[in-house]
């Protein structure tokens, strides 16, 4: 008997597909895992099982039962919970309050606080959650909102439990803790559907592991037994049949320590950002005509180095220099001014502006600079504008389009013709070809290489270590906000994993 | 506004204060409840002052024609529930934006009671009612011009109070102005529950416009609410969307204006009575500034990105 | 449809279903829709000197719609635009009358000066309030109309009082007669002029000034010029100095052409006219000239439909709230589209119990 089967489920955003003709059936109490990268499909994959998300097509079945898809309230009735990976707990809400907006217990109409916080109490405490009823969310460590959310999804009777990425926030032992009282809930009769990335953690729970790419299920069911780090590695990342860039040049290597660095991070930190740690003591030197790469899981620094690059995020000890000038305490014109350049985490929100024209988009950088009250001439500006979008292959009908109406692909490459220029001296590449399909991955790629060649310093975050070996002359490994590990190729993805994955000290 | 004076008879003492007080106050702190809650499921009203006079207008109009009190309210109710729907239609299944909306709103609200009483009673600027609401009566002492409105008002902001936090009900409406996800995941739909939340509002909106008309003046005219409707909204905003803060905050604008007039009365006339008009309006914008200073921060309420 | 023509029509057709719903209303309230909006047009344009009137509302009405479209482009909410044309009045009155003996020459664009700085001042402070506390700028500016207005009818009545006036409505002492700019009819060369010269430096400002376009990239995404190392406080600010510069420059210009004192609650409407001119050109410079014809005739007309035609003038009022209600609706439910209607019809009698 299966707890829950997907047939042919297909979700499309406008152009975006997230999911294509997915079909799979989960066994009844066993644990499962659905692994992939980033922009997989594996969040959309969970939300359609527990009915937030409608298919544009596709059939949901649960315990043999067919259910109406797109429908919460039928998906909870049929027992399936959804934990979801930002917590669906309104912050202001007390422990008690939480269970109980989301309960279909039948109980009171009114309730004293008293008399609410017994109602829960047990129920908290079968679940060995650390959290008194009457602590507000937002009060509550992140594991502890986490048990929370956990408890939530399981006012109900709930047959099958889906996670999504759990793991994301948790610290090691922490995680070990969460394992376990699945493994409880599991021999409680509770089927549980996790979504995870790390591959050591999908060893360690799953019995058996189904892999997303790319919207595709290019793997259902495989059973744990004989699978090994390296096998689940090569189902998620796949083999790229692409040839990225030309293999670097250990030679071009040997003449960086006479350049001026790009970059010089000398014992920096931070305190902690929205969305990532504090840095703590990090020094990094990126010279010219060097690409570096990031790796670590995400949540350790990444976000914060770039919020601190970008002065964003003040330093609070240590000092950064671009290209030879101080500008730790410099804003973020000043040190545009000396070559910096970003690539920012969030396309949509941090480097473009949908609404507005392609023009507008790109000239942003020139506008920026000088007098705000200056004339400027938007018809050479729109004219430059087209010759440079052209030039980079960006597809587009007039440089007054919106740059909303752009492809990821396509958008990714405005950004890019805005950021990559001639006075270029440092360039930090965050996550630059997430939600791009093959081409346009090559594309970027091949662009920092170039500007790499050109003599500017690369810094490139990327969670897909394979490109990330096949495009940087060093890799550097962050762990909480620290560097724990700096490799040079050849690179093995083991040790770098392992780096990774590395437990705290 | 100068019509909401001190009591009548030059009554000094504390109690006849706070009688004065809290009449002034009750139909900004209906109209402040109809906005709370509706702030609460994710909208934010700025239709309350049109919702408000039209209201009252319905209140006079319905006693007037019908010589029952009890009509004039129900009239107003309705009005106000329709106009309130009409709010949620526009935003949520138009997309308009929520702030233009709710001006459009009250400007249809101060417009259409303008020409609803040209049209029913002629060229006036104001009508009378025949009867209040009903009040407390000579055994009240000085509470005797109190309407009923003005009675159950703090067991509507108590039963408020505990619908919002006290029941599974008001906990999902909470969830769907504060956590929309949170809310559609457990499978309540935020877009319906506005609705609900409008429609309450819309309610107590003319609760408010029927006692603001009808709790002792006994008329109505065009454009006496003189932006009362803003203010009950900047009281929500003070107030932190609570029951109880919304309804302290509405108290307090009222007690600013009384002790302004108050003020003119007893210190003569060393202010312009323009300056003591103002003085609520100016209470109003440091209540939001205050607020702001202690939650760190917009509210977003503007958001016109498309332009 | 090109991009470009899409919003146009958007605005043109909610407009029209705005003007359809009032026809009914008015239909409903038992005046004739027919007759009513036939005095609507012979208000705006078919009477003898319609055209005249038309103008002279257009023209403050522009210039302040300008104001407020430059705030909303940059993304800030300044619905104050009635309170910013009164302080401008005031502090244009009250410089005229300190200077009423001097050279027109100098006065004229001193008081007009005095204007536009009444009226940034006071979009001066909510927008402060906003950069610095995060106070949003709706409820301070809406509270701003109201308070302005007080102070109005202070002035008015107080130190710049007519002592010779019946006293009906607070009226202060008339301008001097070299400072007016135009008769009581609104419509002179120089204030035209002026018109055309500050549109032309709004157009410029707008679209060829870099404060323009970042403020316009500002405006739809805030985050993104940030990013690119913009000082938002800046482009804040100057936004609510430019709005309510204009807003005050109309009230200066309004002082010295066709009203000629200050009368307190004179043109009450006009600041959320032009918010909603701005809102129907869609925030255009150019689309605000023709959608100011379109509301000022509706202004002319709303004098003379009481007067006239015996029809309530608050009809206008309802039009253009109506107009407000749906102008920035950017959807429409499915259900109700004409083509949805035979697919449910047929759902309908296709279901068998």
């Amino acid at each position: 008997m299966s707890a829950l089967a997907c047939d042919d489920v297909t979700v499309t955003y406008g152009e975006t597909v997230a999911l294509s003709g997915v079909s799979v059936a989960f066994d009844a109490g066993r644990i499962h895992a659905v692994v992939g990268q980033n922009g997989a499909g594996k969040t959309t994959f969970a939300r359609v099982c527990a009915g937030i998300v409608r298919p544009s097509s596709g059939a949901l079945t649960i315990g043999d039962e067919p259910v109406p898809v797109g429908n919460v309230r039928a998906s909870r009735a049929c027992g399936v919970e959804l934990v979801h990976q930002s917590f669906a707990l309104p912050p202001s809400f007390t422990v008690a309050e939480a269970l109980e907006f989301g309960s279909t217990r039948p109980g009171g109409l009114v309730f004293s606080r008293r008399a609410l916080e017994a109602r829960w109490r047990a129920h908290l405490e079968n679940l060995d959650v650390p959290a008194r009823l009457s602590d507000r969310i937002r009060d509550l460590p992140v594991e502890t909102q986490q048990g929370v959310e956990i408890a939530r999804a399981l006012v109900s009777d709930a047959k099958l439990l889906i996670l999504d990425e759990p793991t994301a926030v948790l610290a090691p032992l922490a995680i070990d803790r969460l394992f376990a009282r699945l493994r409880r809930l599991n021999a409680s009769g509770v089927t549980v559907l996790l979504i995870l990335h790390k591959i050591r953690e999908v060893l360690a729970i799953a019995e058996t592991v189904s892999v997303l790419r790319a919207g595709r299920l290019v793997e259902a069911l495989l059973p744990r037994e004989g699978m090994s780090p390296a096998s689940l590695a090569r189902a998620i990342v796949g083999s790229s049949d692409v040839d990225l860039a030309a293999p670097i040049a250990l030679e071009a290597l040997a003449a960086e320590s006479e350049r001026v660095a790009a970059v010089h991070l000398s014992g920096v930190s931070t305190r902690a950002v929205l969305g990532g740690p504090a840095l703590d003591d990090v020094s990094l030197t990126v010279g010219c005509g060097e690409i570096v790469g990031i790796a670590g899981v995400e949540g350790n620094g990444q976000r914060t180095l770039v919020d601190a690059l970008a002065a964003l995020a003040p330093i609070t000890s240590g000092t950064l220099r671009l290209a030879g000038h101080d500008v730790t305490s410099a804003p973020l014109l000043e040190r545009r001014g000396h070559g910096l350049r970003i690539i920012p985490f969030e396309r949509n929100i941090e480097g473009l502006s949908l609404a507005s024209a392609l023009w507008q988009n790109w000239s942003a950088r020139l506008l920026v600079v000088g007098r705000l009250l200056r004339l400027i001439d938007p018809p050479r500006l729109r004219a430059t504008s087209r010759t440079v979008l052209e030039r980079w292959g960006v597809r587009f009908g007039s440089v007054d389009q919106n740059a909303g109406t752009l492809s990821g692909g396509n958008a990714q490459k405005v950004v890019l013709a805005r950021e990559i220029d001639d006075d270029a001296t440092l360039i930090v590449a965050a996550q630059p070809t997430r939600g791009l399909d093959i081409a346009a991955m090559a594309f970027v790629w091949r662009a920092l290489s170039e500007a790499r060649d050109r003599g500017c310093g690369v810094i490139v975050i990327s969670s897909d270590l394979d490109e990330l070996f096949d495009i940087s002359d060093r890799v550097v490994v962050f762990v909480s906000g620290r560097i724990a590990g700096e490799f040079r190729p050849p690179y093995d993805v083991r040790t770098v994993g392992e780096a990774m994955t590395a437990a705290h000290a | 506004m100068a019509r909401h004076a001190a009591p009548p008879d030059g009554d000094n003492t504390m109690i006849a204060a706070i009688a004065a007080i809290l009449q002034s106050a009750t139909p900004l702190i209906y109209v402040a409840l109809g906005g709370m809650i509706a702030a609460r499921a994710g909208i934010w009203n700025l239709g309350l002052e049109g919702l408000m006079i039209a209201g009252a207008c319905a209140a006079v109009v319905g006693t007037k024609q019908s010589d029952s009190a009890g009509v004039g309210i129900a009239c107003a109710v309705v009005v106000c529930v329709l106009g309130s729907i009409l709010l949620w239609f526009v935003i949520e299944k138009l997309r308009a934006n929520p702030v233009i909306a709710g001006l459009g709103i009250s400007g249809l609200g101060l417009g259409g009671t303008d020409l609803a009483i040209q049209a029913i009673y002629g060229n006036e600027g104001s009508v009378h009612a025949p009867l209040s609401l009903p009040q407390l009566g000579a055994g009240a002492g000085a509470f005797a011009g109190c309407s009923v409105l003005v009675v159950a008002m703090p067991f509507v902001v108590a039963a408020l109070w505990v619908v919002l936090r006290r029941t599974r009900f008001g906990l999902q409406l909470s969830a769907c102005g504060e956590h929309p996800f949170a809310a559609r995941s457990v499978g309540v739909d935020p877009v319906r529950m506005r609705l609900v939340a409008l429609a309450i509002g819309g309610v107590l909106c003319a609760f408010g416009g029927a006692e603001l008309a009808l709790g002792r003046l006994q008329i109505f005219s065009v454009g006496m609410t003189a932006g009362r409707g803003y203010m009950a909204f900047a009281a929500v905003v003070f107030g932190a969307m609570d029951p109880i803060g919304s309804a302290a905050a509405a108290t307090f604008f009222s007690l600013v204006e009384y002790l302004g007039i108050k003020g003119q009365l007893v210190f003569g006339n060393i202010a312009p009575p323009e300056l003591i008009l103002s003085l609520p309006y100016i209470a109003t914008v440091l209540g939001v500034w205050i607020s702001s200073r202690l939650r760190g921060g917009a509210a977003a309420l503007s958001e016109l990105r498309e332009y | 449809m090109s991009a470009r023509l899409f919003p146009v029509v958007r605005a043109l057709t909610f407009v029209a279903l705005a003007l359809v719903a009032c026809a009914i209303v008015f239909q409903l309230a038992g005046y004739p829709s027919a007759g009513m909006f036939a005095a609507i047009a012979e208000g705006a344009f078919l009477a003898p000197h319609a055209i005249v009137h038309t103008i002279r509302w257009a023209m403050p009405l522009f210039i302040t719609a300008l104001g407020v479209l430059v705030a909303f482009r940059c993304g800030y909410f300044n619905i104050g635009a009635q309170g910013q044309f009164y302080a401008g009045a005031i502090t244009a009155g009250l410089v005229a009358d300190a200077l009423h003996a001097g050279p027109p020459v100098l006065v004229i664009p001193l008081v007009l000066a005095a204007g536009i700085a009444g009226g940034a001042l006071w979009a001066l402070w909510p927008g402060l309030l906003r950069v610095l506390s995060g106070t949003d700028e709706v409820i301070t500016t809406l509270m701003g109309n109201f308070i302005a207005t007080l102070a109005l009818a202070y002035v008015a009545s107080g130190p710049l009082k007519d002592g010779s006036g019946s006293g009906e409505v607070a009226a202060a002492r008339p301008v001097a007669e070299g400072f007016r700019l135009s008769t009581s009819s609104g419509v002179s060369f120089s204030l035209a002029a002026i018109v055309i010269v500050v549109g032309l430096l709004m157009w410029l400002l707008v679209d060829r000034t870099a404060f323009g376009v970042l403020g316009s990239l500002a405006g739809r995404n805030p985050v993104m010029v940030v990013w690119q190392g913009a000082r938002s406080g800046r482009i804040a600010i100057g936004a609510f100095l430019f709005s309510g510069s204009l807003a005050g420059l109309a009230g200066a210009l309004e002082l010295l052409g066709p009203s000629g004192r200050l009368l307190s609650g004179f043109a009450p409407t006009l600041g959320f006219g032009a918010i909603l001119i701005a809102l129907v050109a869609g925030l255009s410079v150019s689309a605000a000239a023709v959608a100011s014809i379109f509301f000022g005739g509706l202004a002319a007309a709303s004098l003379y439909l009481p007067v006239i035609a015996g029809f309530p003038a608050a009809a206008i009022d309802i039009i253009n709230a109506a107009i407000t209600l749906l102008i920035t609706a950017r959807a429409w439910p499915a259900k109700l589209t004409v083509r949805a209607w035979p697919a449910m019809l047929r759902r309908r009698t296709a279901t068998t119990p």
